[in-house]
C-alpha cells in the first residue's frame, strides 16, 4: 500500500465513561457495547471513517483511562497506545480526547496530561447538550486558548453530533503539536507534571472557561439519597432483580406458547410430507425438535436483556456496586469485580475479559475464577426447562396476598445461589491465600439518564441476533451430530431393546451412568452434557432429539419435551440438574478465554476442577437428600 | 436400495461433515489454524508438484488470521479477537 494513501490514524482517549466508544460508534458506523458506567472497553478497537473532505481516518476506541500511570491493565493499554508502545500497533497520528463536559473537574486533568505528549489533539467536550440542561457553560474559545489545542463539542449520542469534530479533524495541521506545555504557565521545569501541578492548571481553566451552578445534578442527589442508602438502597437493589425474574415468566409465556406452537406444527408439517427415512428423522426428531427446542426461550432471554440493558444505561450499576462493595469485601472481592461479574449474566467471556480494569492481581484472579458462577443466558433455556417441567405455575405469597409467580420465585433463587456460591468460593480464596488485605473502592458514580428506547431496541436486537446465530450455527451443528450420534448404528436383527440403545451416543450414555447415577441423572442426561460442554442451551437441544428418538410412535415423539420430563423423571432428579447447572459445566470458550487472560493451563485446569468437583457434590447432596424427603 | 434412500444418505452425509468442521473451526480455532500451518508447510516444500504446491497455498491460513489469538469466543463480544 502507497504510505500516502494510508488512513491517519486517529486514537479515541479519554476518562472512563466520557462516552468515547458512542463517538467511536457515531463515527465509524460501529456498534460497540457502550453503557453508562466506566470500564465497558477494555481493549482497543478499531473502525474507518471517510470525512466529507475524502480524508481517511483509521479510528481507534481505546480503553478510559484517568491517567496516563497505569493502574489496571486497560489503562496499560491505553497508554501504550497512544505513546506508541503497544506491540504490533503503529503510534497514532493523533488523539482526540474526549471528555465529558458535565464532569470537567475531573476529566481536564487527563487532557492536560495527554497534552505533555506532544501529539496533534483535538478537545472533544462530549454530552454538551446535558452540560447545557444542567446550566454549565462553557466557554470553547477560551478553553482552546488556553490549552493550545482545538476544542470542539459533540453530542455522541445524537445523529450528526460529531459533525463539528469531523470538520475540525479536516481543518487539523498534523505537523502541528500542542503549542503550550503546563510548564509555560508554571514555570516548573521538570516538575510541571506533576499531579499538584495538573490539579491546579485544572482549577485555573474551570475558573477561567466554566461556569457550573452546582457540582451535580440536583436529581441524581436526591435519588442518591435514597438509593445509596444503606438499607433502603439495598432494598431497592433487591426489589429491582426481583421485578426482573418475575417479569420473565410473567411477560414471556404468551409469546412462548406460540414459538411452541409453531415449531410443533412445522415437525408436523414436515413429517407427514417427506417419505418415512432417516432424513425425516434427521429434520423432525433432529433439527426441529432439538433447535424448536431452544428457540422457544428467546423471549424470556430477551426480556432479561431489557432490563439488564436499562440498568446499564441509567447508571444504576455503579451503585449497586457501592452498595454491595461491603458484602464483596468481607468475601475477598472489591467493589470493582461488580461490573465484571454483572457482564457475566450475560456470558462470562465478556465478564472474564472485563476484569482488565481491576487493579489488584489478586482481587482480578479471584474474580476470574468466580466469574463462571454468575448464570450466564445460555443457562436461561436449561432453566426454563426444568421449571417449566416441575414447579407449578402458581401464585405464591404473603398473609393471603398471592402476588408473586412461583417459577419467577425459583428462578430468582437459582441465580441468587450462582451469586451467593461466587461469594462463598471467593471467601475461601481469601481464606486459602491468608490474605487479610482489603482494598479501597473508588468508583465514579455517572449521572442518572433515562434509557433511550432507540438504544434499548438496538441493544435487543443484537441480543436477539447473537441468539439466533447460535441457534443456527452451533446449536443446529451440535444437534445433527447429536441425532446422526443416537441414530448410528441401527439396532442388530436380534435386538431386544429400543434401538437408540445401541446407538454410538445411546452406549456412551449408559457408560457414563456408572459416574453419573450417585447424582440421579439417566443416561439421556449424560449424553446431553457433552455437548452442552460447546455451549450450554445444547443441553436442551440434546435432550429434545434424545427424546424424540426415544419416543415408541410418531405422537410420542412430537410431544414438547417439557411434558416428557416430567413424565419421566423425578423431582429429585431435576433438583440435582438445576444444581447442576449452577456450577458446572464451563463452555470450552470460556476455558481459553482463562487461558489467554492469566496466561497459564495451571489456572484452566483448577478453574475446570473446582467447578466440576462443586458440581457433583451439590447434585449429589441435592439428590440423595431429595430422595430421602421421598421426591424421588 | 432404492435412489430416493441413498440420496437421503448421501444429504445427511454432507451435513454431518459439515457440522463436524464447523464444530471443530468453531471450537478449537487455534488447533485448525496450526493444522493449517502445518499443513501448508508440508505441501509448498521444495520438490512438490506445482498442484500440491497451489494446494498448499490454499489451505495456509491468510496472514491477518494467522497473527490472530482467537478465543474461539460466544458470539456475546464482537470485537476484533486482536487486542
Amino acid at each position: 500500500m502507497n504510505a500516502a494513501a494510508a488512513p491517519l490514524r486517529l486514537a479515541l482517549i479519554g476518562n472512563p465513561n466520557s462516552g468515547k466508544t458512542a463517538l467511536f460508534n457515531l463515527l465509524t458506523g460501529s456498534r460497540q457495547k457502550v453503557a453508562n458506567y466506566a470500564g465497558v472497553t477494555v481493549e482497543r478497537k478499531e473502525g474507518r471513517l471517510v470525512a466529507p473532505s475524502g480524508r481517511q481516518y483509521a479510528v481507534l476506541d481505546l480503553p478510559g483511562a484517568y491517567s496516563l500511570h497505569p493502574a489496571s491493565l486497560d489503562e496499560a493499554i491505553a497508554r501504550d497506545v497512544c505513546r506508541g508502545f503497544y506491540p504490533g500497533e503503529p503510534a497514532p497520528d493523533a488523539l482526540v480526547c474526549v471528555v465529558d463536559a458535565t464532569n470537567l473537574r475531573l476529566h481536564l486533568r487527563f487532557v492536560l496530561e495527554l497534552r505533555e505528549i506532544g501529539k496533534p489533539m483535538i478537545v472533544a467536550l462530549n454530552m454538551a447538550d446535558a452540560a447545557r440542561r444542567r446550566g454549565i457553560a462553557i466557554d470553547v474559545d477560551a478553553l482552546q486558548r488556553e490549552l493550545g489545542v482545538p476544542v470542539v463539542e459533540t453530542v455522541a449520542v445524537r445523529s450528526g453530533g460529531a459533525k463539528a469534530l469531523v470538520e475540525a479533524l479536516d481543518r487539523m495541521d498534523l505537523a502541528a503539536a500542542p503549542t503550550k506545555p503546563l510548564s509555560e504557565h508554571h514555570g516548573a521545569g521538570a516538575e510541571a507534571a506533576s499531579a499538584q501541578d495538573l490539579h491546579a492548571e485544572t482549577r485555573r481553566l474551570l475558573a477561567l472557561a466554566v461556569t457550573m451552578p452546582r457540582r451535580t445534578a440536583r436529581i441524581d442527589d436526591a435519588l442518591d439519597r435514597w438509593l445509596l442508602h444503606p438499607v433502603f438502597g439495598l432494598f431497592a437493589l433487591a426489589a429491582v432483580m426481583f421485578l426482573i425474574f418475575q417479569a420473565v415468566y410473567a411477560w414471556a409465556t404468551p409469546v412462548m406458547d406460540g414459538i411452541d406452537a409453531g415449531t410443533a406444527a412445522l415437525g408436523e408439517w414436515i413429517g407427514a410430507t417427506l417419505p418415512e427415512g432417516p432424513l425425516n428423522s434427521l429434520l423432525v426428531d433432529g433439527i426441529i425438535a432439538g433447535v424448536g427446542g431452544v428457540i422457544v426461550f428467546l423471549p424470556q432471554i430477551l426480556i432479561l436483556f431489557a432490563f439488564i440493558l436499562a440498568l446499564e444505561e441509567s447508571g444504576y450499576l455503579p451503585r449497586a456496586a457501592f452498595l454491595l462493595d461491603r458484602m464483596m469485601a468481607a468475601a475477598g472481592l472489591s467493589g470493582r469485580s461488580f461490573i465484571p461479574l454483572l457482564s457475566s449474566f450475560a456470558c462470562a467471556i465478556p465478564g472474564i475479559m472485563a476484569t482488565r480494569s481491576i487493579q489488584d492481581p489478586r482481587d482480578r484472579l479471584a474474580t476470574i475464577m468466580v466469574a463462571p458462577l454468575m448464570t450466564c443466558s445460555a443457562r436461561l433455556p436449561v432453566y426454563a426447562l426444568l421449571i417449566g417441567a416441575f414447579i407449578p405455575q402458581q401464585k405464591v405469597g404473603l398473609l393471603g396476598i398471592n402476588v408473586f409467580n412461583l417459577q419467577g420465585l425459583v428462578l430468582f433463587a437459582l441465580y441468587a445461589a450462582g451469586i451467593l456460591s461466587a461469594l462463598a468460593v471467593s471467601w475461601v480464596m481469601k481464606k486459602w491465600r491468608r490474605d487479610k488485605s482489603e482494598h479501597a473502592l473508588l468508583l465514579e458514580l455517572p449521572s442518572y439518564r433515562l434509557p433511550h428506547p432507540r438504544d434499548l431496541l438496538i441493544g435487543l436486537y443484537e441480543r436477539a441476533m447473537i441468539f439466533l446465530k447460535r441457534v443456527g450455527g452451533i446449536i443446529l451443528a451440535l444437534t445433527i451430530l447429536l441425532w446422526f450420534l443416537l441414530s448410528f448404528p441401527a439396532a442388530p436383527p436380534d435386538a431386544v431393546g429400543p434401538a437408540i440403545d445401541y446407538s454410538f451416543a445411546g452406549r456412551i450414555g449408559h457408560a457414563m451412568t456408572a459416574v453419573f447415577a450417585p447424582v440421579g441423572f439417566n443416561w439421556q442426561i449424560c449424553i446431553a452434557l457433552i455437548p452442552g460442554m460447546a455451549a450450554r442451551e445444547v443441553a436442551v437441544s440434546s435432550l429434545a432429539t434424545v427424546y424424540a428418538l426415544s419416543a415408541a410412535d410418531d405422537d410420542a415423539a412430537a410431544q414438547a419435551l417439557s411434558p416428557l420430563i416430567a413424565d419421566g423423571w423425578s423431582l429429585a432428579t431435576a433438583l440435582s440438574l438445576l444444581v447442576w447447572f449452577i456450577y458446572a459445566p464451563q463452555c470450552i470458550s470460556t476455558l481459553a478465554t482463562i487461558r489467554r487472560e492469566t496466561n497459564s493451563w495451571k489456572q484452566v485446569a483448577i478453574s475446570a476442577g473446582y467447578l466440576f468437583a462443586l458440581a457433583y457434590l451439590a447434585s449429589f447432596v441435592t439428590y440423595q437428600v431429595a430422595v430421602a424427603l421421598g421426591a424421588g | 436400495m432404492s435412489a430416493s434412500l441413498l440420496l437421503q444418505y448421501v444429504a445427511i452425509g454432507v451435513a454431518v461433515l459439515a457440522s463436524a468442521v464447523f464444530v471443530i473451526k468453531r471450537q478449537f480455532p487455534n488447533t485448525v489454524l496450526r493444522m493449517r500451518i502445518a499443513c501448508a508447510l508440508s505441501l509448498v516444500r521444495e520438490g512438490r508438484p506445482a498442484w500440491l504446491r497451489a494446494l498448499g497455498k490454499r489451505i495456509a491460513p491468510p496472514a491477518s488470521i494467522a497473527e490472530a489469538g482467537a478465543c474461539g469466543g460466544c458470539d456475546s463480544c464482537e470485537t476484533p479477537s486482536r487486542s
